[in-house]
This record gives structure tokens, C-alpha cells and sequence, in this order.
């Protein structure tokens, strides 16, 4: 890799100018809109923002997933170890799905298969990607279920998807998606379908298994519980874009970006000290058919700016790996919101 | 616990067929009472004792309860009663003789159908608006909407053609006896309904091609060959097997005209000739005969569904 990062980790996945359109009766929706991120060995990722801001499809154009037409890559390249991936799912004669990145999804209730076994739908990958025999695949995927804690992994091994309940469904996709130990885990909101008590088991079961195989993680999401918990970094995308990056606390206490500050304060929060009334972002995102000329979140924007609808502002750096996507940042902008975080010395 | 559930869930068609064959018998004896005709009435003259000798002989004598129950009483011991119109004729030895041939007419007719519908309709969700589909989709309602004796003349006609072509019979245009026989009345014969799960099939398909757990198989790097035979099919092949039971039903009762076109010797061409000639008996016998073999049939596609759906094995 030649663009050298400043941590000595090695970038696993650099994503760049990644575009993305959709074909419809109605027009073209613009879904994604040049999106750049990359992941860390070992790391998580989180992308967050509110439903139809393109965080799913995001991922599923990466990894194939999207229908193609009436799905379209516009531009953008994603390089995984060095690797291009966007457009093909083949690197050096090897499948990459299943082997170098794993999946997991929103409801784990109608992503398997009703009729195949776990234990077959676990072994499965083991079969097409390591060549492995029946017998040792079917053994393995026991393992796996044990490791995801599911207790008598043998005997749930032979029973079928509606004889699980939704949280143990979720584990065994888990197990699914780490059973040829992929460097990267992309869990597209693998908790919303979920009830809170599951929620939190299945985050610890993504962290233990994190720290057992040092895998990255990719994790999209909309709740912010979530992010706190899990993250490492955090991209928050909006209408198609990503309007603040930062490390977790750069992100969560030192917010950059009016759009993430609106998602904190809709956010609930357990600390007494720190209750506030919440409060709704006002209005909806803007209509992707015709995306607007400057920055998606104008209309909504409680510090919005002439400028704001006319020109997309650029990405401005606050510290080293946190930037913010905002005219507010600019230094001829007049105005400096007190709940905002500023560059030092700006 | 699966394998005891499975043989409780037999049982329980077992007992339900069976009373679905005594309503079919009750219906059919009462509805043959009251057809208007004399069983007994012919051309030539017949003196009143002969008619009364008759009578006894047929025990249309006695009132109408007692004759039902002796007719239920005969057909719990399987014995369907003599022919009325051909001398010394069992109805159990027509059916003996006869359905043999139409039900292996009517199994391959049933596989062709089944097979057909389920590779042409997984083809054109695959294809789905693109020239496979159309044309498939096209033949499909040519086959639900053209009657059986059309595509049955058609295709004797073609073979004849055929046949003249090469100089010598590649196909016979009729009669029975070889496989070589068989084939072209089985197709003309499952056409109708291969195109009907042709239908069945295509939607079935489309709704599993975007379901979630193919995404998920493709997540997990399957390829497009094993995501089709492991995943696609088997899950869209569900409602095709439903609709199976029914299916043998509209087929082996369609087989009639078949038979007739080809000079096929099936029980079809018998139970018509039975209606025509008030021949009681034999309506009376094939009609419950037909009736147990669909019910049975029907138990069979439910157990085979068992196997194939999980969900419906447990319950």
C-alpha cells in the first residue's frame, strides 16, 4: 500500500469515492454518493445514520449484494489488502465472500434457510471455500456453535431454523459468517430485530469472538447504544454521504457535525446526570431522485447558512482521524455554535 | 418423537380418506337411485318373470336401505358387483384389467408435468423478462388454454407426418403395448398441467430469488449452481408439491379423452361407456375406485411434503 497511514496498523480495506445508483420507475435514486473509509485489522467500524441514508447499501455494494441492474456502481474502488473488490467478488481465483469477509444480517429469522439444518447452512462455507469433506465441515460447525455459545451445540446442529428462537438464530449466523475466519465481519444491524436483553448478549458474543480471532468489524447501525459499546471509529452517513469520521469519542463528545448532534439528542440516555428531554431531528432527509446541489441536511439544519444549500462543504480535519463535512468549520464562517466542537485555536 | 409424529400424522389421513371414500360411495349410490332408466329395460321383450328373475338376481327387490347395505357390506370385502351390460363381467375384473394402463399413463403424464413445470418455471424466473421467459410464458398459456383432444389430434397428425418423413414408425400414432407408446399420450396428457406449475413455479421462484436467506448464501461465497439446488429450489418447489394431489386428480380424470384419441385400453373408455349405457354397477364401481386411489394419492403428496418441508414434519 502506498499511501503509508500514521498508525502503524496495517489498513485492511480502503474504500474511496464509492458511489452507487438505482434504476427506478420513478428515476435514478442517488443512494450512495462518494463515500470514503477504511477499517483497521482488528478494529471496528461503525456506520451509523437513519434509515435510507445508504449505510446498507454501502456494504452490499462491496460485497455483490445488490441487484445488478437495477443497482449500479457509479464509481469509487474498494481495496481490500491491497485487493480491488468493488464490481467482482473473485480476487486471485478466490471467492472472497464466506473467506475474507463475512456476513451478517437484520433478521435472523428469514436469513436462513427453512429448509437445511444449521448445522448444514453453518458447514456450508467450509465445503465451498476450504474443500473440506461433509463429515469434518458438519464437525466444525459444531465447534463454531460452541464458540458461539449455544449450548448442546451437537444437538442443535441437526435442527432447522424455526426450532431456534431470534436470538439464537442470530448466534448461529455468527457462526456462520466466522467459520472460515474471515479478516472482516460486516454485521449489516444485527441487533435491531432483536429484544434489548438479546441485544446486549449478542454485542458481547461479537466482542469475544473479536478478541479470539482478531477480526475487523463493520457495523451498521442506528442506534447509538450500540456505537458507544462497540466502536473503535465511527462514520456517520447522511443522505448518501458521510458527514463526520472520528474515533468514538471524537464522534460522541466532541461532535463535529450538526446532523450528529441532532442524532444525540434524539438518543436516549440511561445516566440521570446526563437525562435530557429528547428531541426529534425536525422535518425528513431530502428526496435522493434529485439529490441538492450543497449539503443534504440544509433543510433540517438549525445553523444552516446561505451557502449550505448551494455548495457542498468540504471535509475538514479537527484533529489528525477526525473530520467534519460542515461550513461551520470553515474559518470564514461567521457563526461558532457553542454545542459544537471546533478545531483548537479556530 | 419426529418418526412416532410422522406415522400419528399417516394414521390420521388414513381414518379422514377413509371417510372421504364412504361419502363418495353414499353420494354415488344414491345419485346412480335416482337417474331415471331401468337397468333391466332392453331392446328386445322380456317377459315379467324373467324381469322379476333378474331383479332377484341383482337384488333390485329389496328396498333401497337394505340394497345400501349390502352394497357397502360388499365393497368393505372389495367386491364391486357384476357388470350389467357385459355378461359375466366383474367390475373388479375391468378395473383389474384396464387401470393398470391408465395409471401408468397417468404416473408418467404426472412426472412430465411435475418435472417440466418445475425446470420450465425455475428457467423463467432465472430469465425473468428476458426472451426465455417470454417465449416459455407464451407456450404456457397456449398449453393451459388449448383442450387435450386438440393437442392430442395435433400431435397424431405430427407423428403421421414424422413417421412418413423417416419411412418407417418412429412413433406409433396409436394403441398400446411398448414405452414407445406411451410417451407422446403421457406429454398430450400432463401438457395442460405442466403448464399450470409452469405458472406456479416462476412466482414461487421469483418470491425465493430475493429472499433473504439467498442473499445470505450468496454473502457466504456459495456458488450460483449450489445456491440453486440447495437453496432456490427446494424452498420454491413447496407450493408446486401442494397443488400435486390435485393435480394427479385433474390428470387421470382428463385421461378419458386421451385414451379414447389413442385407442389407449384404460379404464377411462369404460367408465364413459358405463355412463352411457346406465351400466350401474361400473359407474357406480369405478367412481369409488377413482375416488380411494385420489385420496391416497393426496396422503401420499402430504407425506412426501413432510419430507421435504421440516416445518410441516414437526407439527
Amino acid at each position: 500500500m502506498n499511501s503509508a497511514p500514521a498508525n502503524s496498523k496495517e489498513l485492511l480495506l480502503e474504500v474511496k469515492d464509492l458511489a452507487v445508483e438505482f434504476d427506478t420507475y420513478g428515476g435514478t435514486v442517488q443512494a450512495v454518493r462518494g463515500v470514503n473509509f477504511s477499517v483497521e485489522e482488528g478494529k471496528t467500524l461503525a456506520i451509523v445514520g437513519e434509515s435510507g441514508c445508504g449505510k446498507s447499501v454501502t456494504v452490499q455494494s462491496m460485497m455483490g449484494l445488490i441487484p445488478m441492474p437495477p443497482g449500479r456502481i457509479t464509481s469509487g474502488s474498494a481495496r481490500l489488502k491491497g485487493h480491488e473488490i468493488l464490481g467482482r467478488t473473485i480476487v486471485n481465483g478466490k471467492e472472497i465472500r464466506g473467506s475474507e469477509i463475512g456476513m451478517i444480517f437484520q433478521d435472523p429469522m428469514t436469513s436462513l434457510n427453512p429448509t437445511m439444518t444449521i448445522g448444514d447452512q453453518i458447514a456450508e462455507p467450509l465445503q465451498v471455500h476450504r474443500g473440506y469433506s461433509y463429515k469434518k465441515a458438519f464437525a466444525e460447525a459444531i465447534r463454531l456453535l460452541e464458540m458461539s455459545k449455544i449450548p448442546e451445540a451437537a444437538k442443535r446442529a441437526r435442527q432447522y431454523p424455526f426450532e431456534f428462537s431470534g436470538g439464537m438464530l442470530q448466534r448461529a449466523m455468527i457462526a456462520m459468517a466466522i467459520a472460515c475466519k474471515p479478516s472482516i465481519l460486516i454485521a449489516d444491524e444485527p441487533t435491531t430485530a432483536l429484544d434489548v436483553t438479546i441485544q446486549a448478549q449478542i454485542l458481547d458474543l461479537l466482542q469475544d469472538l473479536q478478541k479470539e480471532t482478531g477480526m475487523a468489524i463493520i457495523l451498521i447501525t442506528h442506534d447509538l447504544g450500540v456505537v458507544a459499546r462497540m466502536a473503535d471509529e465511527v462514520a456517520v452517513m447522511y443522505a448518501g454521504k458521510i458527514v463526520e469520521h472520528g474515533m468514538v469519542d471524537d464522534v460522541f463528545y466532541r461532535s463535529a457535525h450538526p446532523y450528529t448532534l441532532g442524532l444525540k439528542d434524539a438518543m436516549p440516555n440511561n445516566d440521570p446526570s446526563l437525562q435530557h428531554e429528547l428531541k426529534p431531528i425536525e422535518g425528513s432527509p431530502p428526496d435522493l431522485f434529485s439529490p441538492p446541489q450543497g449539503c443534504g441536511y440544509t433543510a433540517r439544519c438549525p445553523y444552516a447558512m446561505q451557502i449550505c444549500s448551494k455548495q457542498q462543504g468540504e471535509n475538514t480535519y479537527l484533529t489528525e482521524h477526525h473530520f467534519s463535512r460542515c461550513w461551520l468549520h470553515n474559518s470564514a464562517s461567521p457563526n461558532k455554535p457553542d454545542q459544537l466542537y471546533f478545531k483548537e485555536g479556530a | 418423537m419426529t418418526r412416532s409424529n410422522m406415522w400419528i400424522f399417516i394414521l390420521k389421513r388414513l381414518v379422514q380418506g377413509i371417510f372421504t371414500v364412504w361419502f363418495i360411495a353414499t353420494a354415488t349410490f344414491f345419485a346412480m337411485h335416482n337417474v331415471p332408466g331401468d337397468p333391466l329395460l332392453n331392446d328386445r321383450a322380456t317377459t315379467e318373470a324373467i324381469r322379476a328373475n333378474l331383479q332377484a338376481k341383482y337384488g333390485l327387490d329389496k328396498p333401497v336401505t337394505t340394497q345400501y347395505v349390502i352394497y357397502l357390506g360388499n365393497l368393505v370385502r372389495g367386491d364391486l358387483g357384476i357388470s350389467f351390460t357385459q355378461e359375466n363381467r366383474e367390475v373388479n375384473d375391468i378395473i383389474r384389467d384396464h387401470f393398470p394402463v391408465s395409471a401408468i399413463l397417468g404416473i408418467l403424464a404426472v412426472i412430465f408435468a411435475a418435472a417440466g413445470g418445475v425446470l420450465w418455471g425455475a428457467l423463467t424466473a432465472i430469465y425473468r423478462n428476458r426472451w426465455p421467459d417470454y417465449v416459455i410464458m407464451f407456450l404456457v398459456i397456449l398449453g393451459i388454454s388449448v383442450p387435450s383432444f386438440v393437442v392430442a389430434a395435433i400431435s397424431q397428425l405430427l407423428l403421421v407426418n414424422v413417421n412418413d418423413l423417416f419411412g418407417t414408425t418412429v412413433l406409433p400414432v396409436a394403441g398400446w403395448g411398448t414405452v414407445l407408446h406411451m410417451l407422446v399420450p403421457a406429454m398430450v396428457l400432463g401438457l395442460g398441467t405442466m403448464a399450470y406449475l409452469t405458472r406456479l413455479m416462476r412466482s414461487s421462484m421469483l418470491e425465493i430469488v430475493s429472499s433473504d436467506f439467498v442473499r445470505t448464501a450468496k454473502a457466504k461465497g456459495v456458488p450460483p449452481a449450489r445456491i440453486f439446488a440447495k437453496h432456490q429450489l427446494r424452498n420454491a418447489i413447496l407450493p408446486v408439491i401442494t397443488v400435486l394431489g390435485p393435480s394427479i386428480a385433474a390428470i387421470t380424470t382428463g385421461g378419458f379423452v386421451v385414451e379414447l384419441v389413442f385407442a389407449i385400453p384404460g379404464l377411462g373408455r369404460y367408465f364413459v361407456q358405463a355412463v352411457q349405457q346406465l351400466d350401474y354397477t361400473v359407474i357406480m364401481g369405478t367412481t369409488v375406485f377413482y375416488g380411494a386411489f385420489l385420496v391416497f394419492m393426496v396422503i401420499v403428496v402430504d407425506v412426501l411434503y413432510g419430507f421435504i418441508d421440516p416445518r410441516v414434519r414437526m407439527e
